[in-house]
């Protein structure tokens, strides 16, 4: 193994106690321009990215960067400016116009309407270390060698391997004028690997990726040779697998990344987002069954090491474990500030934002359905003729509830039992008609890192849920 | 050593003092005994308001600014570096992270400097716009909203919408005193409503525009083209699943080429992940009367770039002309591995991405197809309007696709919009099974698209 350094140390400026008196200037001077309240959010950010293609390294792109969101209430109304100048001026200059969007200016000398910031809460100070504890690039890089060779003696009719890692560290400090003063660090990394198979006309291409939060060990943990035997069992599988055919059908999804289909269905018309937006079906559903009764989802932000985990939002607040559904009756919605101000449900600790060019908007967790009583074998053998959804790719929904998403590994099933592979499946429908047909969990829950893109930006997530069986969905195909 | 900068750049633009940052990259390379460097660097101020049914619902500023710097070391490995902090310490940290990440530079597969960096630029005509006042901004959305709200009664609400505008500079300079700058001025209005009827699913669509400034945007034609689909989707039905002759927009089908652009990518080709190899030039892809080019410098392309990431010149390009495949899209790493000059569709990177510009599409030069193809009297034809979740449902490196999409069926002349299908097919098969084109090609953010006809597409529908 080759030893190197750890990887670049970027030595920002911390976020630490010296900032607080600058902070309270912003919020005061926001406030006594007569803003409802006024929030600074604070970011500080340390990348690093690695492809690996067969066997050599063909890309290592650091990155590093700082910068502020001011984002400025008055009532339910709202104003926010993102820059990268964190100077006493720059936010000085960021609040007028954040402040002037709201057809609000600086000059008022009322400072009695803001009584300064809270005790710092400080999530971050046992988390900093986390940077220096991280593979080096030697040491990352060589971990993705080992992957992308891995492919190759598992695989056949490999054309191209492909690995890639990526690690986000960030620093984050919120302050807003109701007294929040919070700082966290947070560390993501995620590893993935990915192989094209081609022989003649036939080609089939697979990929995993895994993720983690606040583990800096996690790379040295992951496993490239289950990775690997896994990719390659499944391109094998696929190479020369028919399309299948259109039409609707029970599905049986399978667990961990089938969770998209909860997260796209139906997680993200939870989000209060959609509520002020009037894009959910479900907006005055609280406390009526939307979904089967075999069906319970959860998210949360607690998760030791899950990807979508975190000590305390993007607006300061620690996340909750919120159950949204229960037996199939809606429970809860997932809050923000806004949200709650604007929709009345209250916050959950789902403030979440890509980085400081967003205002923080309500977003999902670790979102997943809870496991059932039965094995993935009662529901495969619950089936006459149907599909069963091995591995799933990614997916969205529309302004109308309609989502979609791709079936990256399928299989037929047949007479209750798995029969030939297929692929070119899309499963679409609408969350309404979807969540009462999912009539059989299993008990086989597990989590799976992903990324979600909505309103506030590219943010990391988890999905999950057991094996679950739908009764019927549309299969386009050929 | 490169050559001193040019102070007529500064002129050029004015937010990024292009002189300063290339003296203190001079300078501090020096101090890292780093001899050969690059760059790119860009900032922005963004305005944008949204809002909801009369009331601002969220008005948005931001300033960026970023800053990518390449290094080669003393053995001739490159690495890179971004960062958002423009400072000098900023400079030094990235010049130091890049060349310790140069360390770990492909040896197989090294960029060099665009042999073009420093040849001509074709002029642009692209006009500088003032920026408007963000509350200007509001009331011309609010408008807006309030028109479209007014065009029908299943039009509750226009869920999604934007009126933003951008001004924005970028530069290119490397150590061989190449030296390249641009400014621009965007603005864009998005609008996208949402219609119900008692009893009856809500159904959606929308319209966007692009122009210069703000007050140049075609607010009345957004408004008219939102509220025209979205009121054509109200009756509506399931579709039967079969096999059907499709007629693509304009803009649904560049997307589509657009997602299986690696057809024409010189990077993907050599890593092996495109639908075509290094033999393929020369390949009759397509019915003979197609042919594809794409041409950054089109006057329709709002926001064009007259250089790419490398500093190498934006032109126009044959991909595809009547119906072989012509040329591949290049960087300079890929343009010398293939023995061609740079194409301009580079990025900036240690391995250097490639992607297309802004694509024209229709017949070549010798014409061709079925004539007088017209779909308001077609008969069992289905009209795609807008695809879906193409991130999800196209495989690009294996040709095929399974998308949803929103559109009409067209029997006897009249077009009734479907409810939910998904179209699916392999690009492959779909550039071989082109009719012809209809009418004349249209003008859209992606590039110029006439409507495509198509036949034998596999829809999958809910009847």
């Amino acid at each position: 193994m080759v030893v190197s350094p750890p990887l670049a140390k970027v030595q920002l400026d911390p976020f630490d106690l010296s900032w607080r008196s600058r902070l309270e200037a912003v919020l005061a001077s926001g406030r006594a321009a007569g803003a409802s309240l006024v929030e600074v959010f604070l970011e500080s950010t340390d990348h690093i990215g690695l492809l690996a293609e067969q066997d050599n390294i063909t890309n290592v792109s650091p990155a590093f960067g700082k910068g502020a969101g001011i984002r400025v209430f008055l009532e339910e109304r709202d104003g926010f400016v993102s820059t990268n100048d964190l100077s006493e001026r720059g936010l000085m200059v960021a609040l007028e116009q954040a402040l002037g969007m709201l057809g609000l200016e600086r000059g008022s000398s009322d400072s009695s309407r803001f009584d300064g910031l809270a005790d710092l809460r400080d999530y971050g100070q046992s988390k900093q270390a986390w940077l220096g504890h991280c593979p080096g690039l030697g040491e990352a890089t060589s971990r993705l060698l080992e992957g992308t060779a891995l492919l190759e003696r598992h695989g056949q009719h490999l054309q191209a391997r492909r690995g890639s890692y990526a690690r986000d560290w960030q620093e984050v400090m919120v302050a807003a004028s109701d007294g929040t003063f919070a700082r966290d660090i947070r560390l993501h990394q995620s590893v993935g690997l990915n192989a094209l198979a081609a022989d003649g006309e036939h080609r089939a291409s697979q990929g995993r990726r895994y993720g983690s939060s606040d583990r800096p060990d996690d790379l040295r943990q992951w496993d490239p040779n289950a990775s690997a035997a896994e990719i390659c069992a499944s391109a094998q599988a696929m190479l020369r697998a028919d399309y299948v055919e259109a039409g609707s059908y029970p599905v049986v999804l399978a667990n961990r990344f089938g969770g998209v289909i909860f997260h796209e269905a139906c997680g993200h018309l939870l989000e209060t987002t959609q509520v002020e937006r009037g894009t959910t079906p479900f907006a005055e559903q609280v406390g009526s069954p939307i979904a089967h009764a075999a069906v319970t989802a959860i998210d949360e932000g607690l998760s030791s090491g899950a990807f979508g985990s975190l000590s305390m939002d993007d607006e300061g607040m620690e996340p909750e474990r919120t159950v949204l559904i229960e037996n199939g009756v809606l429970k809860r919605f997932l809050s923000d500030r806004a949200g709650e101000l604007r929709t009345g449900h209250a916050r959950t600790g789902s403030g979440r934002r890509q980085s400081h060019s967003f205002a923080a908007a309500s977003r999902m967790r670790n979102t997943f359905i809870a496991a059932g009583p039965h094995s993935p074998a009662d529901l495969i053998a619950s089936i006459e003729t149907g599909l069963y959804c091995k591995s799933m790719g990614g997916g969205s929904v529309g302004p109308t509830g309609q989502f979609n998403f791709a079936v990256e590994e399928g299989y037929l099933i047949k007479n209750g039992e798995l029969g030939k592979p297929v692929k070119g499946a899309t499963l679409i429908g609408e969350a309404k008609e979807v969540m009462p047909r999912i009539s059989m969990c299993a008990n086989d829950l597990e989590l799976a890192a992903g990324f979600c893109g909505s309103v506030s930006g590219s943010i990391f997530v988890t999905v999950g849920q057991p094996h679950i069986k739908v009764d019927s969905i549309t299969v386009g195909g050929r | 050593m490169g050559t001193p900068l040019s102070a007529t750049a500064a002129a050029q633009a004015p937010g990024l003092d292009v002189v300063q940052l290339g003296q203190q990259l001079e300078r501090l390379a020096g101090d890292l005994g780093i001899e050969q460097w690059d760059l790119g660097a860009a900032c922005s101020t963004d305005t944008s308001v949204q809002v909801d049914r009369g009331e601002a619902k969220q008005l948005k500023g931001a300033q960026r600014s970023s800053i990518t710097v390449r290094v080669w070391n003393g053995d001739g490995l490159v690495g890179i570096t971004s960062t958002s902090d423009l400072s000098k310490a900023g400079l030094a940290r990235a010049l130091a992270g890049a060349k310790e990440a140069s360390a770990y530079g492909n040896a197989n597969d090294t960029p060099a400097f665009s042999p073009l960096a420093g040849a001509p630029l074709q002029p642009l005509d692209q006009p500088i716009q003032e920026p408007q006042a963000i509350l200007s901004l509001l009331t011309t959305l609010k408008e807006a909203e309030r028109d479209l709200l007014g065009r029908h009664a299943a039009i509750t609400t226009v869920p999604y919408n934007g009126l933003a505008q951008r001004a924005s500079e970028r530069i290119y300079l490397n150590s061989a005193g190449a030296c390249r700058a641009q400014q621009l001025s965007t603005a864009s209005l998005y609008l996208y409503a949402r219609a119900e009827e008692a009893g009856r699913k809500p159904r959606s669509s929308g319209a966007v525009r692009l122009a210069y400034g703000a007050a140049e945007l075609d607010i009345a034609g957004c408004i008219d083209e939102a509220a025209e689909l979205t009121i054509s989707h109200l009756d509506y039905a399931p579709i039967a699943t079969g096999y059907y002759t499709c007629v693509f927009s304009p803009e649904a089908f560049l997307d589509l080429i657009g997602a299986f652009s690696n057809l024409f990518n010189a990077r993907a080709v050599l890593d092996g992940v495109s639908l075509s190899n290094r033999e393929s030039l020369g390949d009759s892809l397509a019915v003979p009367f197609l042919s594809i080019h794409d041409n950054g410098l089109h006057p329709g392309n709002i926001g064009a770039s007259s250089f790419d990431g490398e500093g190498t010149p934006v032109g126009r390009l044959g991909l595809i002309e009547n119906g072989v495949l012509s040329h591949f899209m290049h960087s300079e790493a890929t343009a010398r591995t293939f023995g061609v000059a740079p194409t301009g569709h580079a990025g900036l990177g240690a391995k250097v991405s490639v992607g297309p510009n802004w694509f024209e599409i229709g017949s070549g030069a010798t014409g061709g197809g079925a004539q007088g193809l017209d779909r308001h009297s077609a008969d069992g034809v289905v009209w795609i309007d807008s695809l879906s979740a193409l991130h999800a449902g196209v495989k690009a490196s294996q040709g095929s696709f399974s998308l949803p999409f929103d559109g009409w069926l067209i029997q006897g002349g009249e077009a009734r919009s479907i409810e939910a299908a998904t179209v699916a097919g392999d690009i492959r098969q779909v550039l071989k099974a082109l009719v012809g084109f209809e009418g004349e090609a249209k003008v859209t953010p992606d590039g110029l698209c006439p409507h495509v006809w198509v036949e034998g597409l596999s829809i999958t529908g809910d009847a």
